[in-house]
């Protein structure tokens, strides 16, 4: 905000200002961070796990009875309160919710000094929530504290060492699936049939709608395609919540047989969808495609459903988009349709990361061309009923992404976000780079976040910034990271070069970013040397990774802290040689 | 004497246990009566094509009879409902088994019919009881309302399904005895045929697929010539018992197979039935039965071959709690067993329609002994498995191995299948062997002394740098691994403990020779040793040039890096390699890993002489190497490279997918790992003057003084770069 518009708010624009600002801070404030490295058969104190075990207590659980905190507190609180409320206004909400904040983070503490029974009844008091309403939340919590303080993660290695049962156990975020505990046990998937679940199919409405109510705001209008990112990780963690995401936008719902298998699709009419159908180039993981092999088909087909039905193509956006690809590219239908890609048979990986990490790309373009060559094998069945196993089908691909103009993907964890690993970059950044070649646009790039008390879509640049003042720039995961010395430097090295990717592929990383990790890690002396002493390697190679930014123009950094960062490039490049 | 005109039976079934049956039926019906049947069959396991769909449609229209034997599949049902509808008049009668609702309801036999409501598990008893019944026929409605309503929940996959079995299974024990009481005639009659094909179905020895399909042509095709015909009651078998290619008959106790194998076991020097050398085998009823073993017989045969004694029980399909207890267990609970392999390809408790994996967890977790499930290509051919890099279909897929691991399954090999000219199914050779010699291996690591254990702990290390030796998402590598070699040593395992996690990491990293390693090199292997240790040179050498090539390579030899600890190996994984290499990454399929990785795991298998491989932290590129996806083949690398190694793998419990692809292409036994303690991010440096900034303002009510904190925020704000 400058000096003159400053100058021209009125005192409630000031307001509204402070509490926006307010609720960023808040947000990042909020935000679960990792404080350090997990060590094999280490168990939990309870100081590591209050913050945690407020998060677990932050969601309804029907399946443990038990409801979310933060809800029962409100709703207590809305029954207390003496005076009738006069049109709440922003700042009374802001306060309201500040207010369950405090008494759940005072509930949590009183459980984990007090027990129970005590956090029970202070609840009670303080809030007026019924001993019988947050009973069951609490024992949940009990059981998740006492897996979490014991560790058999060493007992169940040495047992599957001399060839006993390894009992398998869900893979999740423990916020997501608390069942996750204990560790020590045989991960397993989902059952591919299962998905979407009947409650994925129902939370994915909402982010859908989120999504595109962002998108309108953004560019004015809906999109009239969109390229989605599937993997295997959210889609079982959430029974398919990315899935059922891609069939609300193309508008289907799912149809289960007699079996209960999700076996078919159905067209949601217009008059109930309320909206035209979106047309949906999906892009899945080369683990996706092994994971849920007749999802990938079933997703096919529901393309292939929408794009036959007689409606008009303002409605009906995967039709419209069918006919014309049909008409430029003169093919058949059957090709035209083709919005499922995944890789080459037998392999994995867009391999973008590849080609960031090691800095050897050029233009852009070896960027886009690099994922379409990846990815662009159909998958599904063809007009004769044939499965089709990954048939390279590039100018079927390069024709479908031309008229995206949104690129998309489901994030279900902060356990795994998008700078904590390579992946991220390689597909989302992959195909947002594709689109961008093809469509001779840059596509709007959205995250969604559905594992927050409130489903949230972002742009990627929020993202991005969030995370970076959250995780990257935060003493509290920096210093947790150092405490495993060597390990930790590399991952602030590989958190960096993460974010580069976001450079790289979308040009999403404001230039403030490397500046401070700059001033951070590299031209603060004292952290410098103990960056150096703990790992030089990992530290030349954050060092390298900032001058890259810099010289690929990512970064438009002051001449002299170019220099500086040269000069530390070389003490630590003669350090290694020596050392080496 | 008239022409022998044709007669045609079409059959939709599931599995791999009745085509060979209905095709000697075929033979022998033809023979015997002088007609020409002739048997069209389809297996309904995996959806039809189109080209199939038309010759279902050719086969519909001249048959005279239609059965249709346990189809659950909702694409091919949803398909042939109408198909069946427009052909019910001509055909002389449709005979709908076991399906799903939609399906049953397209029984036409004579009068009789079922429908009524969907959900009403009774409905299949037919179109109501009218008073002028006779006694008789009131007693086989209720039979058949009693078994029809089991028959619909487990269509279902109803809970009912399962609670009831036994009650259904004594039902159909009495069912052949009652129906003789049935009279014959009118719709009674009808339901009495329907019961009758039904009993033979339940037990489809080749006799009872032969006699099923005459019951049927006799009373609904109205041909002269089969109208005389003598069909033979149901013959029975026993519903769980030992199964063993060599006996001459089914053992419906352990004691009795003991005596046999005893005997047997010291005339050809076989493995006792001692418990630690036993392996339980899970077999499916309905193969036993039709005696379709040849897979399950070369399989038992691989077994024994490496020196381990086999229990084969035929399992109930919808529980194997039942045979696991009546032969796995003793009389005090112990175990006869040390491993189990599940031959039937479904859950463990619940059969193909659902799967109840507590139970079966609470189960397996009693007996303590690895569980396996293995896979026979029953809805796709071996031959189209073989030239697939897919690999499995989504069917098997998500039925044969998503299940089953959900109980705690692991190596999903592919042991046999049906091959295009075959109407059994036959072992995989190659495959059979693999698996027993991981059985074998496995059972090593169970009775070895620790002490003379080997095992190699191997790190990743990406990207290739001295830096990141030891990465893995969210795991501290090297206090991981220090913690693990001391749980090894207070184990009784040969290792020798460095003084911490520090001292740990500096050997293994001290590069002593100069090599320009990211790690120590533990071993230099020679190009010729690496061509004689490594089978697939000639192949690598295809993509990447002559041996030893570039990477993880010094002078003609290949490095392998690592550090050894007594009796253990902790080395590092070379990367996939073509990293930095932009030609390599454009490589859309195929290729094959490099020297630097085949030569590690040579090194780890057949130098060092290891008994296990641990992977530690998520995740490495072995089960990422080309292959196929699902149901490896000998031709698949990261199959190749794993070898016969038994295989665990510390993985990160919040990635249950890249872990999933571990399990599946490398037959590794997943040990799930904590993620880091977390915190809220909380506020820091300017941000925490941002904040208290913020609520100083929100907390005045002073004008000016707001004015003048919004100053202060604004140019905090800005300094924070919000926008």
């Amino acid at each position: 905000m400058n000096e003159a518009e400053r100058r021209d708010l009125t005192s409630e624009g000031r307001d509204r200002r402070v509490r926006e600002l307010s609720e960023r801070v808040a947000e990042i404030e909020q935000r679960l961070i990792p404080t350090g490295l997990h060590v094999f058969g280490r168990a939990t104190s309870d100081g590591e796990c209050a913050d945690l075990l407020r998060m677990v207590a932050s969601f309804d659980r029907p399946d443990a009875g038990s409801r979310a905190l933060p809800r029962l507190i409100s709703e207590g609180l809305g029954a207390s309160v003496s005076h009738p409320r006069t049109g709440a206004s922003g700042e009374d909400q802001l306060r309201t919710r500040e207010r369950v904040e405090a008494i759940l983070r005072e509930a949590i503490s009183i459980f984990l000094r007090e027990g129970e029974t005590a956090a029970c009844s202070w609840l009670e008091s303080e809030a007026n929530v019924g001993r019988e309403a947050s009973r069951p939340t609490f024992a949940l919590l009990g059981e998740v504290r006492s897996r979490l303080r014991t560790n058999g993660e060493l007992d169940s290695l040495v047992a599957a060492l001399r060839g006993r049962y390894v009992e398998p156990g869900p893979g999740a975020d423990i916020v997501q699936n608390p069942k996750v505990l204990p560790t020590g046990r045989n991960t397993h998937a989902v059952n591919p049939y299962g998905v979407p679940s009947d409650l994925a199919f129902a939370r994915a409405r909402h982010v859908v709608e989120l999504l595109l109510e962002r998108h309108v705001r953004e560019r004015g209008a809906l999109p009239r395609a969109m390229a989605l990112v599937l993997w295997g990780l959210d889609n079982i963690k959430t029974q398919g919540e990315g899935v059922a995401q891609a069939l609300w936008l193309l508008g289907v719902r799912p149809l289960r047989d007699s079996l209960n298998r999700v076996a078919d699709v159905e067209p949601i009419p217009l008059g109930e969808l309320g909206r035209p159908r979106i047309d949906v180039v999906m892009t899945v993981s080369g683990i996706f495609r092994d994971l849920f092999s007749p999802t990938v088909e079933l997703l096919d087909r529901a393309v292939r459903r929408v794009a036959a039905l007689d409606e008009p193509e303002e409605m009906n956006f995967v039709r419209g988009n069918v006919a014309a690809q049909a008409e430029s590219g003169s093919c058949a239908f059957d090709e035209a349709a083709t919005r499922v890609f995944s890789n080459a048979p037998g392999n994995y990986g867009a391999n973008v990361n590849f080609m960031v990490a090691d800095s050897v790309w050029e233009q852009d373009d070896a960027l886009a061309d690099l994922f379409v060559t990846r990815k662009c094998f159909a998958y599904g069945t063809d007009a004769r009923g044939r499965r089709v196993e990954g048939r390279e089908a590039r100018a079927a691909m390069r024709r479908a992404l031309s008229r995206v103009e949104a690129t998309y993907q489901n994030i279900d964890s902060f356990e795994i976000g998008i700078t904590d690993v390579d992946h991220y970059f390689e597909y989302l950044g992959g195909v947002s780079k594709a689109v961008e070649k093809s469509a001779e646009a840059r596509p709007a790039i959205y995250l969604s976040d559905t594992l927050s008390r409130e489903a949230k879509v972002r742009s990627l640049a929020e993202t991005v910034r969030l995370e970076t003042r959250a995780k990257t720039l935060n003493p509290k995961w920096y210093e947790g990271m150092l405490r495993h010395g060597y390990r930790g430097v590399a991952e602030i090295e590989s958190r960096v070069t993460n974010t580069f990717g976001w450079s790289a592929t979308a040009d999403a990383v404001d230039g403030w970013v490397y500046t401070e990790v700059a001033e951070t890690f590299v031209l603060d002396d004292v952290m410098l040397a103990r960056l150096r002493a703990l790992n030089p390697h990992s530290a030349r190679a954050l060092v390298g990774r900032l001058l890259e930014a810099a010289g690929r123009g990512f970064w438009q950094a002051e001449a002299d802290v170019i220099e500086r960062l040269r000069e530390i490039f070389s003490e630590l490049e003669d350090r290694i040689e020596g050392v080496a | 004497m008239p022409e022998a005109l044709g007669l045609k039976v079409t059959v939709f079934y599931v599995g791999s246990s009745l085509l060979a049956p209905l095709r000697a039926a075929e033979r022998e019906i033809t023979r015997a009566y002088k007609v020409e049947l002739k048997v069209a069959a389809y297996n309904f396991g995996a959806p039809l094509d189109e080209d199939e769909w038309a010759s279902v449609e050719r086969d519909l229209a001249d048959s005279s009879v239609v059965f249709v034997l346990h189809v659950t599949d909702g694409a091919n049902a949803a398909r042939l409902v109408p198909l069946l509808e427009r052909c019910a008049s001509r055909t002389g009668a449709t005979v709908v088994i076991n399906c799903m609702p939609d399906l049953m309801r397209r029984t036409r036999m004579g009068r009789l019919r079922f429908g009524g409501r969907r959900d009403d598990p009774n409905a299949l008893g037919g179109e109501g009881g009218s008073e002028r019944d006779e006694q008789g026929a009131s007693r086989a409605r209720r039979i058949v309302s009693r078994v029809g309503g089991w028959m619909a929940a487990q269509a279902r996959g109803r809970e009912g399904a399962r609670k009831n079995h036994a009650q259904y299974l004594r039902y159909v024990e009495r069912l052949p005895a009652l129906l003789r009481l049935v009279p014959g005639a009118g719709r009674v009659g009808d339901f009495k045929h329907y019961l009758q094909l039904f009993c033979y179905f339940l037990q489809p020895t080749p006799a009872n697929v032969r006699a099923m399909l005459l019951y049927a042509l006799k009373h609904y095709a109205h041909d002269e010539r089969l109208a005389r015909a003598r069909v033979a009651p149901p013959e029975t078998m026993p519903a769980v018992a030992i199964y063993h290619p060599d006996a001459p008959a089914l053992f419906d106790s352990f004691e009795k197979y003991r005596k046999w194998h005893g005997a047997r076991a010291r005339k050809s020097k076989l493995a006792p039935l001692d418990p630690v050398s036993t392996v339980g085998l899970l077999l499916m009823r309905p193969q036993i039965v039709s005696r379709t073993t040849k897979h399950y017989d070369g399989l038992i045969r691989a077994v024994e071959q490496e020196g381990l004694a086999v229990l084969p029980a035929i399992s109930t399909f919808m529980d194997n709690r039942e045979a696991c207890e009546k032969f796995f267990v003793d009389g005090a609970r112990q175990s006869r067993v040390s491993q189990i392999v599940s031959l039937t390809g479904f859950s463990f408790v619940g059969g193909p329609a659902m799967n109840d994996s507590e139970a079966a967890v609470q189960f397996l977790k009693g007996l303590n002994v690895p569980y396996r499930s293995v896979v026979s290509l029953d809805v796709q051919s071996v031959e189209a498995w073989r030239e697939s890099w897919t690999g499995l279909n989504p069917v098997q897929a998500g039925m044969q191995v998503a299940i089953p691991e959900i109980d705690g399954a692991t190596e999903p090999f592919v042991f046999g299948g049906m091959s295009r000219q075959e109407s059994e199914p036959l072992p995989l050779g190659d495959r059979c062997r693999r698996i027993a010699r991981r059985l074998k291996r496995w059972q090593r690591l169970q009775t070895a002394p620790r002490a003379d254990v080997k095992l190699a702990l191997v790190l990743f290390c990406f990207p290739p740098d001295k830096g990141n030796v030891g990465t893995a998402a969210e795991l501290d590598v090297f206090a991981s691994v220090w913690e693990m070699l001391r749980r090894l040593e207070a184990e009784g395992y040969d290792v020798e403990v460095p003084q911490d996690a520090d001292e740990l990491r500096e050997r293994l990293l001290r590069d002593e020779e100069g090599y320009g390693a990211a790690a120590r090199v533990e071993y230099r292997m020679g190009a010729d040793e690496y061509r004689a240790l490594c089978p697939h040179v000639a192949e690598i050498e295809k993509d990447w040039g002559r041996a030893p090539g570039g990477i993880n390579s010094f002078g003609g030899d290949l490095l392998i890096q690592g550090l050894r600890l007594g009796k253990v190996f902790v080395g590092v994984q070379p990367t996939f390699g073509y990293e930095g290499d932009p030609m390599k990454m454009l490589m859309a399929r195929g290729g094959a890993p490099h020297h630097g990785f085949a030569a590690f795991y040579s090194f780890v298998e057949k130098v060092f002489g290891a008994d296990a491989v641990v992977h530690v932290g998520t995740h490495g590129a072995l089960e990422f190497m080309p292959g196929k996806q699902l149901g490896m083949s000998d031709e698949c690398w990261s199959d190749r490279l794993i070898g016969e190694l038994p295989h665990l793998y510390a993985y990160s419990v919040n990635n249950p997918s890249e872990g999933s692809i571990a399990r599946r292409r490398s037959y590794a036994e997943l040990i799930s790992y904590l993620t880091p303690p977390v915190e809220d991010a909380g506020v820091y440096r300017d941000l925490a003057g941002l904040k208290e900034l913020l609520l100083a303002y929100r907390q005045t009510a002073d004008d000016a003084e707001r004015a003048r904190l919004f100053d202060s925020i604004e140019a905090r704000a800005a300094a924070l770069h919000f926008d």
